[in-house]
């Protein structure tokens, strides 16, 4: 498969933050490649990057073959772009922002119109086109935020975590949305925190954290990386760390992280590992105020990768 | 250019459709004239001032000052009528006349004496500004007795003897002779100095109107409407590319700035389309004034004179707010700019009232300001006829600064725009 997005070294600073750090990936004709981290991760620069709005410090940005920084018009007008917040004119109708937007980027006549039409039935407000988006609720608003996107008929669309702040029947006529534009063979580069939209959505995840990708691959490929192990975090109002020496010495556990009140482990051996640790976790008499044991998923990954739950 | 027109238009489309403070700034004049024609009528015919005098005095100067009132040249503003003070006050009281001017007895008498005087002048509220032109024209004839009065100090004194019956038989007519010719040469030698006060009563009276706008254009109304039309007109043209220019700020905080620059628009097309729609606004606005203008002074005046000083004033207006929304940090911070310099400029460009009533030193800071030569223009092509030769120094002067400072104003914008995509 041909790729559309060819991303390599990219870093972006502010001041003596790096808020990207050598992100590099690809990204085929087509597919929906999600980049999934928390909040500061370094997703939303890296998709100004890949818009054209941001010029990296380092790095490079091939687009079908252009290269971002000679030919950013080119390569901007066959894009879409779904900002994380909805960018509307608010007097104006969904009909007339949409028409505003298809003919920035040169449709006119019928063939704005149709292209109008055509996102008006993929994000379901036909019936509410001719009325002020002022009057909209906020999923609306994020609907169309999203068919703005799309009006143009974009090779490639950007989307920036479209479902933040939503109600759950918006989220999921936005998810519905998106799989539409996917499966009608439009690269989709969207970015989240929610694990579950990452997990259903994506063709391909790239975990980023601190601004770098820490693993990147399908799902079932991510998966097999935590392996068989279990996650388990324990909780405690007390110091935890006297059980440091104690697990560390047992076979198959590693401590990811280790911190007041809470300590993060990986247990191999699928179960029956867990039972053993929590056995000898209890054996100390150390206070103990919570267990949790989380089987193998994006979350566990993220884990063991950074010691963090995704959600923090 | 089929961008900047599809830019343009979608901004003109919102402006319809949330017209309220562009109509709010629009009406500023038309309230303006409103509030003048309620005060003053249609302005063909000319309203004067109803002045009741009462004339406690009855000596010479009293007389005098009385006789002024209701000369043929001060009949064109008041229509004076004599009466005792309790009369006076009475018709006051009925609402029947603009004011009551007192001339207290011994009046006459305390000025040949050397004694300060009081003239009284009761206004009354209720009849708008035509009380006003009362007290600003017996501020001037009292200003003028005062001067005639250290000026023939000495025949002064001579007369006093003889109107106040000392002596046994009348004035010998070599006294007469010897205050005669006192007088003259006390006036002779100080004749620049006294007339032109005396000549500019008209001016005093219609806030430094001269006599000759007065004559072409003959009524009060008309006078006060060139006075203070020009100006407003000009300064509401900042006020509305002010709300022009801000859309670039508005639309950075909507996000709609961000999304169009991550098209395929370059952050020039952007500023240039936010320019011309201001230019735009402004254009309008200067079509609704006119018509104003035309409605309340029904005055021939050269169009290509106009067109030409309006063009040029749409440059500069719009070469201003764009580098006042252009430089400043916030939105905030450029409507607080915005505000001071406008007004800044509306009173030392001459815009709210005639540059001449300035001191000399602030005057000298009025070319510096656009506002002033668009004033000052509109004012030339009103008041003098003046043809497009005439506005031309105007019109290029305007379009001078327009040019410069929209070339500034752009590069600001530029950045304000590029800032708009890393936020």
């Amino acid at each position: 498969m041909p790729r559309v997005f060819d991303v390599r070294g990219l870093v972006k600073s502010y001041g003596s933050v790096r808020a990207v750090d050598g992100v590099s990936f690809s990204v085929e004709r087509g597919e929906l490649y999600g980049l999934l981290g928390p909040n500061g991760a370094g997703k939303t620069t890296t998709m100004s990057m890949l818009s054209g709005l941001l010029p990296p410090d380092e790095g490079r940005i091939l687009f079908d073959g252009m290269d971002l920084a000679s030919k950013p018009l080119e390569v901007r007008a066959a894009l879409g772009i779904v900002p994380q917040e909805p960018a509307l004119y608010e007097n104006l109708s969904a009909r007339e922002n949409l028409s505003f937007w298809g003919g920035l980027y040169g449709l006119s006549g019928g063939t704005l119109r149709g292209a109008v039409d055509r996102v008006l039935d993929l994000v379901g407000l036909a019936d509410r086109a001719r009325d002020p988006v002022k009057t909209y609720s906020g999923g609306m608003k994020r609907r169309v935020n999203l068919a703005l996107g799309l009006v143009h008929g974009p090779r490639a669309v950007l989307m920036d975590e479209p479902t933040v702040g939503i109600d759950p029947q918006g989220r999921l006529n936005v998810l519905d949305a998106v799989r539409q534009v996917a499966a009608s063979g439009t690269t989709v580069i969207y970015t989240t925190h929610y694990l579950d939209e990452a997990e259903t959505l994506c063709d391909r995840i790239a975990i980023m954290d601190h601004g770098k990708i820490l693993a990147e691959g399908t799902l079932d490929q991510l998966k097999r990386r935590v392996g068989g192990r279990d996650v388990i975090t324990v909780r405690g109002a007390h110091d935890l760390t006297p059980l440091l020496p104690k697990i560390d010495a047992m076979p198959g556990v590693t401590v990811a992280s280790a911190e007041a009140g809470k300590l993060v482990i990986a247990v191999e051996g699928s179960g029956r590992g867990a039972v053993e640790l929590l056995s000898a976790v209890l054996a100390t008499g150390v206070p103990i105020d919570g267990i949790s044991i989380q089987p193998p998923s994006l979350n566990t990954l993220f884990l063991n990768l950074t010691g963090r739950e995704l959600r923090d | 250019m089929r961008l900047v027109a599809h830019l343009v238009l979608k901004d003109l489309k919102r402006k319809a459709r949330s017209p309220f403070p562009f109509v709010a700034v629009l009406l500023l004049p038309v309230i303006f004239a409103g509030m003048i024609a309620l005060a003053f009528g249609r302005g063909d015919e000319v309203p004067k001032v109803a002045l009741l005098v009462a004339n406690e005095d009855g000596g010479l100067i009293g007389n005098a000052v009385a006789s002024a009132l209701a000369s043929p040249r001060a009949a064109r503003f008041f229509d004076v009528t004599a009466v005792t003070e309790t009369k006076g006050r009475e018709l006051m009281e009925k609402g029947s006349a603009s004011a009551l001017l007192s001339i207290p007895a011994g009046f006459t008498r305390d000025v040949l004496d050397g004694k300060p005087v009081v003239l009284r002048l009761v206004r009354n509220p209720s009849q708008g500004i035509l009380p006003e032109i009362a007290e600003q024209s017996a501020g001037a004839l009292v200003d003028l007795l005062e001067g005639a009065r250290r000026l023939l100090a000495e025949p002064l004194a001579r007369l006093r003897p003889l109107l106040s019956g000392e002596g046994d038989a009348g004035p010998a007519d070599a006294d007469i002779v010897a205050i005669a010719l006192a007088a003259t040469r006390s006036v002779r030698e100080t004749s620049g100095l006294i007339f032109p006060p005396a000549i500019a009563l008209d001016s005093e009276l219609f806030g430094g109107a001269s006599t000759k706008a007065a004559g072409k254009h003959g009524g009060t109304t008309s006078a006060i409407f060139l006075l203070v039309l020009p100006g407003v007109a000009v300064y509401e043209l900042f006020l509305v590319a002010d709300l022009g220019m801000r859309d670039v700020v508005t639309e950075r905080t909507l996000g709609t700035l961000r999304r169009q620059l991550a098209g395929p628009l370059t952050d020039e097309t952007l500023v240039l389309a936010k320019a011309v729609y201001t230019g735009l606004l402004a254009t309008v606005a200067i079509v609704v004034l006119a018509i104003v203008g035309w409605a309340a002074l029904r005055e021939p005046v050269s169009v290509a004179g106009f067109a030409l000083v309006s063009v040029a004033l749409v440059l500069a207006v719009a070469g201003t707010t764009s580098v006042v929304y252009g430089f400043a940090k916030t939105e905030r911070a450029a409507a607080t700019l915005g505000s001071a310099l406008f007004l800044a400029m509306g009173f030392l460009g001459g815009g709210f009232f005639r540059i001449e009533s300035l001191p000399r030193a602030v005057r000298g800071f009025a070319p510096l300001t656009p506002l002033y030569w668009g004033t000052q223009g509109y004012r030339a092509l009103l008041e003098h006829g003046a043809g497009c030769a005439e506005v031309s120094r105007h019109a290029g002067v305007l379009a001078g600064m327009g040019v410069g400072l929209l070339a500034l104003g752009m590069l600001g914008l530029r950045r304000t725009a590029r800032a708009a995509t890393t936020s």
